[in-house]
């Protein structure tokens, strides 16, 4: 593994060389019933909870595929981090003399991630799995083996959430690279572009499901992505600033910070919605036969994050931790990995019960920061 | 593929108080834990947890390792109350350790504060092991008051040693106590401002001499403070960060400083490193 680099199964470079087929929906449901024989594959659904409908989100697919398939709309309520990197997981039990991990890492299809979703999993790689920043004694086999065992199908949106903001940080409402097999959804069915040797894989055998993508089939395709990008540009126009998305200084101006974290209650659910949040704290207890340590996704807005033994902290108060967490997005992964991390998935705007937009709060301590 | 976050089982072999709410555990790995000076390990207390702390031994020591240790929360108040025998977990090393090869030569400044002497006595005696390759050592040493003093036998065998010299102060005046008197800086009054004096007749010579700094954050900020403003290089300062070091890996980011991961880059960061935050301490 070790000497081919973390990505080497993927093709990024380019959109056109890839290959691409048309398949039609119910050859698609065909397919992915082929792929679920020996696969667990989650695809995209709609919720109705209490005649509410939710945001769509993965469910596993059984014996059939689920009747609220939902292959339309923009990204889904969770990322795909919640398959690579578990909320909790059992990282080690001891005392125990097996220097090995203990991995379940059964293969899986993820059916639903979006280009800013896709994005985000290279900042999973970038922090567990990287020949750049680190050393092979620091990979981390718990997201490995899962990643290595994971396929992104990842979809084209069809229409942008309010909070979709993809375009304003370099992104695209449709990924060009780092997925297994992509869909782009047009009228008479769909784009299946294959991504990577991986997802020739999943497409051997499946010759008699596709057929030749046709010139009217690619004009859907972008006529269908011009008007997501128009769409998406066009909510975002209010939150337009002069800096270049990959150039900001957000600064540390107290005042700026604390201007926009007024209405946080520091609950960190825009940690857990994040699909760049890679963060955790390691929880020992009590375990059948000695001890177990679990790893937990955890929050910078906390105020025991930054805590050490002695009772010290470099980020006592919220806004000085909002901070941490803005300018970590922007500027710090920025600077360590080469990675503005701020994917434009809107998940943080969706989540936060403070109603603090991050696109309103970004410009404000740009703006003061300009002023400064 | 290893699993980096298992602990090595490691039996407590010696218990040594040195004040009140510090003692000196000596531990034996059942497998090698080897490390340089300046290096850390997380040390598991089982079922509570973990924490980082600097190893306080010789590294070149290799079957034992001693931690110098206070307690100052839950894992370190759990490891208090256990026994010789009784098993912790130790994981690591991680971090950088101290370029000592580039330390020859060179006159080296040691100041440590109240328990930060710990992690320093490492370096010490790593530096002791070669003591003729550098120009000279002086340790620099201050706790609150003389009970609070941790290595109470060691600090007279050090001052015996060849090129070395070990200064002392405790924060308030005590009956008990005959020597200097006042925080921890203040042991950087022989230090004048270069501006004023030729280098030649001075303690240290700003320009090239190495300054390795451990204590509480007041005390680093006035001692970084203290030798920028005295010409120091802020190359040659080292400073051991004090952060909530929980996977030592770079990964669980609780010892974020910007770009940095303490834990990865650091512990030991040079005030050149530093001084682009407003408070880095």
């Amino acid at each position: 593994m070790r000497g081919v680099g973390p990505n080497a199964h993927i093709k990024r470079e380019g959109w056109p060389e890839m290959k691409e087929v048309f398949i039609g929906r119910e050859n698609l449901l065909r397919l992915i019933g082929r792929w679920a024989k020996d696969h667990r594959v989650y695809v995209p659904v709609t919720f109705d909870i209490m005649n509410h409908e939710e945001t769509p989100d993965y469910q596993l697919v059984g014996d059939e595929i689920p009747e609220k398939l939902c292959l339309e709309g923009a990204a889904l309520a969770h990322t795909p981090k919640s398959f690579l990197f578990y909320p909790r997981e059992v990282v080690a039990k001891y005392p125990s003399s097996d220097s090995e991990a203990e991995v379940e890492a059964p293969p899986t299809i993820l059916v639903g991630p979006r280009a800013c979703d896709v994005r985000g999993i290279e900042k999973f790689d970038k922090v567990y799995w990287s020949t750049e920043h680190f050393t092979e004694e620091y990979d981390d086999p718990f997201v490995i083996e899962k990643r290595k065992n994971t396929y992104i199908v990842s979809l084209d949106c069809t229409a942008a959430k309010d909070s979709c903001f993809c375009t304003e940080v370099g992104g695209e409402p449709f990924p060009k690279g780092g997925f297994d097999v992509n869909l782009s959804p047009i009228e008479v069915g769909f784009i299946l572009t294959v991504g990577s040797e991986r997802g020739e894989k999943l497409m051997a055998g499946s010759d008699d499901l596709v057929s030749e993508v046709q010139p009217n089939h690619k004009e859907d395709r972008d006529r269908q992505r011009n008007s997501v990008i128009e769409a998406v540009k066009r909510q975002n126009a209010e939150y337009a600033v002069d800096v270049a998305y990959e150039k900001h200084e957000l600064g540390e101006d107290q005042d700026a910070w604390a201007h926009v974290t007024q209405n946080c209650v520091a609950c960190g659910a825009c940690n857990r919605a994040c699909p760049t949040c890679t963060c955790f704290i390691l929880v020992d207890q009590r375990a059948k036969g000695g001890y177990e340590r679990t790893r937990n996704w955890d929050t910078c807005l906390s105020i025991g994050y930054a805590r050490t033994g002695g009772g010290g902290n470099s980020r006592p108060n919220l806004p000085s931790r909002l901070e941490n967490r803005l300018r970590c997005k922007y500027e710090y992964s920025r600077d360590r990995y080469g990675l503005v991390t701020c994917t434009g998935c809107g998940r943080c705007i969706d989540v936060c019960m403070g109603l603090i937009d991050m696109r309103e709060a970004l410009k404000h301590v740009v703006t003061e920061k300009a002023k400064a | 593929m290893k699993n980096l976050y298992r602990p090595i089982e490691s039996v407590i072999e010696d218990i040594k108080d040195e004040t009140p709410n510090i003692k000196t555990y000596r531990f034996r790995p059942k497998e090698p834990v080897t490390f340089e000076a300046g290096q850390f390990v997380e040390l598991t207390v089982p079922g509570v947890g973990e924490a980082p702390f600097t190893p306080s031994s010789n590294p070149n020591v290799t079957e034992t390792m001693e931690i110098t240790i206070m307690e100052v929360g839950s894992v370190t108040d759990a490891l208090a109350k256990m026994k010789v025998g009784d098993t912790v977990g130790i994981r690591g090393p991680y971090g950088k350790g101290y370029d000592l090869k580039d330390f020859e030569g060179r006159e080296i400044l040691i100041m440590g504060g109240g328990v930060g002497l710990a992690p320093l006595r490492s370096l010490i005696l790593a530096l002791f092991d070669d003591i003729d390759k550098y120009k000279k050592i002086s340790i620099r040493y201050g706790a609150r008051t003389p009970a609070d003093i941790v290595y109470k036998d060691l600090l007279p065998k050090w001052e015996q040693m060849k090129n070395t010299e070990v200064l002392q102060t405790i924060d308030e005046p005590h009956p008990d106590w005959k020597g200097t008197v006042g925080v921890v800086t203040v042991l950087l009054d022989d230090l004048p401002l270069v501006t004023t004096v030729d280098v030649e007749s001075l303690p240290f010579d700003p320009k090239t001499a190495i300054a390795c700094v451990c204590g509480p954050p007041i005390m680093l900020k006035f001692v970084n403070m203290g030798l920028l403003d005295k010409g120091w290089n802020p190359e040659n300062i080292f400073h051991s960060m004090e952060r909530n070091m929980s996977c030592g890996l770079g990964k669980c980011g609780h010892c974020m400083m910007g770009e940095y991961y303490i834990c990865k880059d650091g512990p030991v960061m040079t005030a050149a490193q530093v001084a682009k935050f407003e408070d880095p301490f």
